[in-house]
């Protein structure tokens, strides 16, 4: 197993076991206020002293849940978009893009205080709200890719051979747009925990007192100058788990590219 | 041999350019040579026209700009500042314009035709924040170039104290003059400019004053240390104004503030509309060891929107203490069943809600199962105005006069035509109101329990070594510009 898949397999078990430790990642201690590591707190205390460790090990539950879905639909959803918009042309494809340039075009931050206000806080609509701000980076990205693929010679002789549409795009068009698309969700997995940070922050999604990472950053950089340890801790974690991510995008988008494969 | 004197001199050339760079970035980050006092704010005024300002910003600027008829001493009594006046009865006043600070900075005098000029402006607009505050004004007029008269249309024994707008001068006025961004006034600072940050400049000595704005608490301290700006005030995470007294070259002085922040109920929610409900939660806040532990020096805590220092205040009332054995008790009496799940409104302030998130995990000792939501200034202000809350948390800024009572829990001030957003509606209450019996009214919303005063948090300014001048107000306005200047060395 590749470095990369270990941490990514370290961050996730952590956050699968982390309710059977037995931490306590909301008690407060006043006293212990941005108070460094020691051996009662082996990361330290957070801005109302509470233990990095219980926290950083909840909020990577949380963080990995809503990164992870998030990027697993709006990949399939943006996928699926552009790939029909690209491959069928015309009329679908304008109405498709023009759909996809309302939603790119609508700014996020006012969906989200406006999902705020109807739905209020919860995981579950803090995904839905990213997910519909999400998707359209990879429904542009397929449609562009899919728009070029459409006219190669392998895809043409697939249709010449009464090839379905559906096969075509899964067999023929699907494993060369791959490559892009994967690269760039392993990208949005950083921005997706930030963004999770500044939803929840406008009253959608994780509210106080449970933790997430994007939210334990934010805070962390408040305290920059008097407590290094908070933003280091939850800054290297972010850090090192966005690089696992991004590496192992890196080596299967290696695996899935067709033109290094020995035929 | 060469090769080697090549070596070294290419080390030379190196060690040069970087002594020289290092000198460079030493030079980029202290302060170049100036006399101006640079002022780091946490939020750039909205606007220099006292008409229009509303946010403490423009207020504590606009103060300096302009004169205002009428300012309050230190205990909140309504004192003379452009003008002393005599009212002959509780709809007639006559102001008296005194002779200093009467001259516009442009150059022009100060007549009871600008005060008339002011005043009517305020009532003719149609957008201004401010008419409705002076909505009862039936008449004013200039006697002469020194006195004004207001008739009013309804008695009201705290008139003079409401007006502490800023003057404007009437030739202006009438010619449309944009003053939210070239204010022309006769106080103590005049404008100079105002483009990446505002400038201004003292009447009596020409000390100038720029004011930049440093959004980010941590980079507005860096500021501070590394000569960047020269003071800072509020607005910063206790942590780290403890962090800036530590450090020998920075000043920080600290005062009690006045400000009341507190905590609002919904009366008409079907639980908290309980007395013994709101006690309760009264009784399971631990507001010392917040205090204490998470508030900056000078914070105390508060039993009424006025201080107890204030003309209007009550020193009598006692803060509830921290019982949750006893809030248990009044929970289990008033037949609520364990936990008692509410939701906690407040703001995306990161201070808000921690603090929220402090007072959360005291509850749940009470047996009190709060929901923190912060929403957005916008959505959270809307809400609390339309009464779409349980409880919420603000803080009172600025206020002068008792007429806050009858603005937060008279009966008759339900939004829109008041600040009652608790929907208070007590006929007691009212009537103590109405008489304007301050010590009676607060010790019946000090037993009613509409809100919980929580704490006045205390006001501090950070500063370079170096200055001298009178010290901050507990009110955290920026009086101090009038006086503070460099010590000679």
């Amino acid at each position: 197993m590749s470095r990369s898949a270990a941490v990514l397999s370290f961050w996730i078990l952590l956050a699968l076991v982390a309710p059977w430790l037995g931490l306590s990642a909301d008690a407060i201690h006043l006293d212990k206020i941005l108070a460094g590591p020691g051996m009662d707190a082996w990361l330290g205390y957070d801005d109302l002293g509470r233990d990095l460790l219980a926290r950083l090990l909840a909020g990577a539950g949380v963080s990995l849940t809503v990164a992870g879905c998030v990027t697993v639909v709006t990949f399939i959803l943006g996928t699926l978009v552009g790939l029909i918009a690209g491959y069928h042309g015309g009329w679908l494809d304008r109405l498709l893009m023009q759909i996809t340039e309302v939603f790119l075009a609508f700014p996020g931050i006012l969906l989200a205080i406006a999902f705020a206000a109807v739905l209020g806080p919860g995981v579950g609509n803090l995904i839905l709200a990213l997910c519909l701000t999400s998707w359209v980076g990879y429904a542009r990205l397929a449609r562009g890719q899919a728009l070029a693929l459409a006219n190669r010679q392998h895809v043409l002789a697939a249709q010449v051979l009464g090839a379905s549409t559906m096969r075509i795009l899964i067999k023929h068009v699907l494993p060369l747009l791959a490559a892009p698309l994967l690269v760039e969700a392993t990208f949005s997995i950083a921005s997706l925990i930030i963004a999770e940070a500044s939803l929840s922050f406008l009253g959608l999604g994780i509210q106080p007192p449970h933790a997430s990472w994007g939210a334990m950053l934010r805070d962390g950089v408040r305290y920059l100058l008097v407590a290094s340890h908070y933003v280091l801790v939850v800054g290297g974690s972010l850090m090192s788990l966005v690089l696992a991510v991004n590496l192992l995008g890196d080596k299967l988008r290696d695996t899935l590219d067709v033109k290094d494969r020995n035929f | 041999m060469p090769e080697h004197r090549s070596t070294a001199s290419i080390v030379t050339c190196v060690k040069a350019f970087l002594l020289l760079a290092m000198v460079g970035l030493a030079a980029c980050g202290k302060p170049a040579t100036h006399d101006e006092i640079r002022f780091a704010i946490a939020q750039a005024p909205l606007t220099l026209d006292p008409r229009y300002a509303t946010d403490a910003a423009s207020e504590r600027v606009n103060r300096l700009i302009y004169h205002q008829l009428v300012d309050f001493d230190v205990h909140y009594r309504p004192v003379p500042s452009l003008a002393t006046w005599i009212c002959s009865d509780a709809r007639h006043c006559r102001f008296s314009l005194k002779t200093d600070g009467r001259t516009f900075h442009d150059g022009s005098r100060l007549t009871a035709e600008d005060v008339v000029a002011t005043y009517r402006s305020l009532l003719e607009l149609k957008d201004s924040p401010h008419t409705a505050e002076f909505a009862n004004i039936s008449d004013v007029l200039a006697v002469d170039a020194d006195t004004v008269d207001f008739t009013l249309k309804h008695a009201d024994d705290q008139f003079p104290a409401r007006l502490i707008i800023g003057i404007l001068p009437a030739r202006l006025l009438a010619q449309a003059h944009d003053f939210s961004h070239h204010p022309i006034g006769s106080g103590p600072l005049k404008f100079v400019a105002w483009n990446r940050a505002l400038q201004l400049q003292r009447v009596s000595d020409g000390q100038r004053f720029v004011l930049q704005e440093v959004r980010d608490p941590t980079v507005r301290v860096l500021k501070l240390l590394r000569g960047e700006a020269d003071m800072l005030q509020g607005d910063l995470p206790p942590e780290l104004v403890v962090y800036l007294k530590r450090q020998p070259s920075i000043v920080v002085k600290e005062v009690p503030g006045t400000n009341d922040s507190y905590l609002g109920f919904n009366m008409q929610d079907l639980v908290l509309r309980d007395v013994r409900v709101r006690r309760a939660i009264t009784l399971s806040i631990d507001r010392d060891a917040i205090i204490h532990q998470a508030m900056i020096g000078g914070t105390r805590p508060a039993t009424a929107i006025l201080p107890p220092e204030h003309w209007a205040g009550n020193p009598n009332l006692k803060p509830y203490p921290h019982d949750p054995k006893e809030a248990r008790r009044l929970l289990t009496e008033a037949g609520i069943r364990l936990p008692l799940k509410l939701v906690y409104k407040t703001s995306t302030d990161a201070q808000r809600v921690r603090l929220a998130t402090i007072m959360q995990a005291q509850m749940q000792q009470a047996g009190i199962d709060l929901e923190i939501r912060s929403l957005d200034w916008g959505t959270f202000f809307d809400d609390v105005k339309h009464g779409k809350f349980q409880l919420y948390g603000l803080t009172w800024v600025g206020i002068k006069t008792p007429e806050i009572y009858r603005l937060a829990f008279h009966s008759a001030s339900v939004p829109p035509a008041g600040a009652n957003r608790g929907r208070v509606a007590d006929e007691i209450l009212d009537r103590e109101i109405e008489r304007g019996d301050w010590s009676a009214a607060t010790a019946r919303i000090h037993e009613l329990l509409p809100y919980v005063p929580l704490w006045y948090e205390g006001q501090f300014l950070a500063m370079q070594a170096g200055f001298a001048g009178d010290h901050l107000s507990p009110d955290g306005n920026w009086d101090w510009m009038q006086t503070f200047r460099r010590k000679l060395k």
